[in-house]
């Protein structure tokens, strides 16, 4: 069922990809002032926003979740903030190579850009040993869609905050004032924004694929563990 | 493929190349990890499912060969009651499965 499209999507976020990186390197101009580091920008800004809104499509599926009681919203939510999180992952290293690149350090902890993602970040990576120390599923489930709302809801309100704040060196690049960015560098970087999100799409369509393969199997043994005249289990206990 | 590289400009690789570069493989290697880690979950299910197909293929026991397929088929697509299989440890504390049909294993 979760598989339905995925083929296509594939081949399309695949597509995507390689055309945003043919605009990135070489029809995208160099930046006046970064000059080469600018082109990570098109990965680690992509990146940050695709996670951002990853986690907030996290709580909205939560929310379904806590509405309906059906626990496929609940694994949406969850692999949504999966992956996410890995794409965090992502943000955050090549924000530090940028950085190292063109500030000279790895990390500035003077700058809330970098911080409130490192926070937003952090606050997502307990999700998992919050879950998954509930034993009961029904338990697990609903708190963890309370969860998901609480932070989701914290993700824009901490991005406006940063907005507001009066930031040194981190740029804005979005800026309606004292320029922006070029029409090129704009097509690029939705061309790339394009490709994250599909690539965030394809891939939490995978993962639950996956997760729902494996569930049917466990369901497949489950039913056929029925207990044999004799007491003995009919199945070879599971592996892994 | 090589006249259209060798068409394209030539890309500043200076100082700047090895941190772009280094943030891209970065990118890269991350979607290699993930791809990996999800190509064992598929060889893992591949297996129980191979297991479990083994098992179906040899019939029930007691039913030697293929006579399992003989039985009426009310009696084949009786679902395993909760009370006749060995129960998981919250099915054992709630009384009912622990998972609704469909629904993903999270």
């Amino acid at each position: 069922m979760y598989g339905k499209g995925l083929k296509s999507l594939s081949i399309a976020t695949t597509f995507a990809l390689v055309a945003a990186l043919a605009l990135v390197f070489f029809y995208a101009p160099l930046d006046g002032d970064q000059g080469f580091i600018q082109k990570i920008f098109y990965l680690h800004v992509p990146l940050a926003i695709t996670a951002l809104i990853g986690f907030v499509v996290g709580g909205v599926f939560a929310i379904a979740h806590l509405r309906s009681g059906d626990s496929r919203w609940d694994a949406y939510s969850y692999v949504s903030i999966h992956m996410s999180v890995i794409f965090g992952v992502a943000v955050l290293i090549t924000g530090s190579i940028w950085a190292k690149a063109s500030w000279g350090h790895w990390w500035v902890w003077d700058e809330p850009t970098l911080v409130s993602f490192l926070i937003v970040f952090l606050m997502y990576a307990t999700y998992y040993p919050f879950r998954y120390a509930i034993e009961d599923r029904d338990q697990q489930a609903r708190y963890a869609s309370v969860f998901a709302i609480v932070a989701g809801a914290f993700v824009p309100l901490n991005f406006m905050a940063v907005r507001m704040a009066q930031s040194l060196v981190h740029p804005r690049v979005f800026a309606t004032t004292n320029g922006g960015l070029p029409g090129s560098m704009m097509l690029t970087f939705l061309a790339s924004l394009l490709a994250i999100g599909l690539l965030w799409v394809t891939l939490v369509k995978f993962e639950l694929t996956a997760k729902s393969a494996s569930g049917q199997v466990k369901r497949l043994r489950r039913a056929l563990d029925a207990p044999a005249p004799g007491g003995r289990s009919r199945v070879a206990p599971e592996v892994g | 493929m090589l006249v259209l590289l060798g068409a394209t400009p030539a890309l500043p690789l200076d100082e700047a190349g090895k941190y772009v570069a280094g943030a891209y493989v970065v990118f890269l290697a991350l979607i290699v990890v993930y791809v990996a880690i999800m190509a064992a979950k598929l060889q893992r299910i591949e297996r129980e499912l191979r297991e479990l197909a083994s098992f179906a293929e040899q019939g029930l026991p007691g039913m030697p060969g293929r006579e399992a397929e003989d039985m009426p088929a009310d009696v084949k697509a009786q679902p395993v009651p909760v009370s006749d299989r060995n129960l998981t440890p919250s099915e054992a504390a709630t009384g009912r499965p622990d998972r609704v049909q469909g629904s993903p294993d999270v």
